[in-house]
């Protein structure tokens, strides 16, 4: 009976019985449209295994690797820099503090020309001018708030003789504000105390410019 | 020797000995929180000195010794114009070295940031006053 039913079957299941399968590699069903899951098996859910688990992690494994990773970093070069001993790059174009350069010379650079002041985008800039003894035009007033200041550059980029410079200098905090409102006085003794400096950064970006 | 770590003992004995001394090993790095050895590559007018040990990564390898007299009144802005360059990696050159620095007779002295001090920098007119205010005429 079986034999007969196996044969009357045989034009539709022919080819799973007479044909040489190769070996499964899973032992689920490899019909179509299932998946096989080969990850590994989830963890219990019962409430004493998940405290079990958590208490694990939280009081002991936890704790260690924490341990482990302070002692590994207490032995590692340290990536900052030691900052009034050691200092980070910058560049020659760097836009710190402004100072107004001077000819060789010794004779002051700036002849009044106000582009500075017209360019100057938080209008931080307050010029004026007069002709000196000698039929010259120099500034009698060259104030620049450093306060409204946004370091943009572009006096620097507008002056014509290379007077008004952003020099490299960043450390100018001050304790109160009056101290940043600047006079021409102050500029000119940045430029006499940084020219080392700003020809040095205006040589080296020579042929930029 | 290596594996067993003993010659890093025997390196910090030797940067303690180089530094001058426990006394002064341990004052460095009270004032520098750090203590490192490096060859000197010059001193400012001012006493700083400037060293520099490339074993350190870049940013870490040029480093400023400030002058003993600051005892721990040392300050980044106390670095004069000529070294600002070299400690801030825009040239290798030391001061000395350096051909296109120029020197003029109207350069200034460097000046710590004076902020907080006497010496302080206080804002003052340039020019004379244009407006003058109102003097009520006496009565008779």
């Amino acid at each position: 009976m079986s034999l007969t039913i196996k044969l009357f079957s045989v034009p539709r299941n022919g080819h799973r019985i007479f044909r040489c399968t190769p070996p499964r590699r899973y032992e689920a069903s490899c019909a179509k449209g299932q998946y096989i899951n080969v990850s590994p098996p989830d963890p219990s859910m019962n409430m004493g295994d998940i405290t079990e688990r958590a208490a694990q992690t939280i009081f002991w494994t936890e704790l260690a690797r924490g341990f482990a990773v302070t002692l590994g970093n207490l032995f590692k070069e340290p990536a900052t820099i030691n900052y009034p001993f050691e200092k980070g790059p910058l560049s020659p174009r760097f836009r710190g503090e402004h100072a107004l350069r001077r000819y060789p010379s010794g004779e002051e650079r700036c002849i009044a020309c106000k582009l500075c002041e017209a360019i100057c985008p938080a209008q931080a800039i307050t010029i004026e001018a007069e002709s000196r003894e000698d039929g010259s035009r120099r500034t009698t007033r060259y104030d620049i708030d450093m306060t409204k200041c946004i370091y943009c550059g572009f006096c620097q980029e507008a002056c014509p003789v290379d007077a008004i410079v952003e020099g490299p200098n960043f450390e100018f905090s001050t304790e109160t504000h009056e101290e940043l409102l600047y006079n021409k006085e102050k500029l000119l003794n940045n430029g006499d105390k940084w020219e080392s400096e700003i020809a040095s950064n205006i040589y080296a970006d020579h042929l930029y410019r | 020797m290596n594996y067993t770590g003993l010659s890093k003992l025997f390196s910090v004995f030797r940067i303690i000995k180089e530094s001058g001394g426990l006394r002064a090993s341990l004052y460095k790095l009270y004032r520098m929180d750090e203590l490192k050895v490096g060859t000197l590559m010059g001193t400012d007018k001012y006493g700083n000195k400037y060293f520099e040990n490339n074993r350190f990564f870049y940013g870490r390898n040029r480093w400023v010794e400030y002058a003993p007299y600051y005892r721990l009144e040392y300050d980044g802005s106390q670095v004069p114009a000529e070294w600002f360059g070299w400690l801030h990696y825009k040239t290798d050159f030391t001061p000395d070295n350096d051909p296109g620095r120029p020197k003029y007779k109207w350069m200034l002295d460097h000046t710590e940031n004076l902020s907080g001090t006497p010496q302080q920098y206080v804002p003052y007119s340039t020019t004379t006053q244009k407006i003058d205010a109102w003097k009520p005429p006496c009565p008779k």
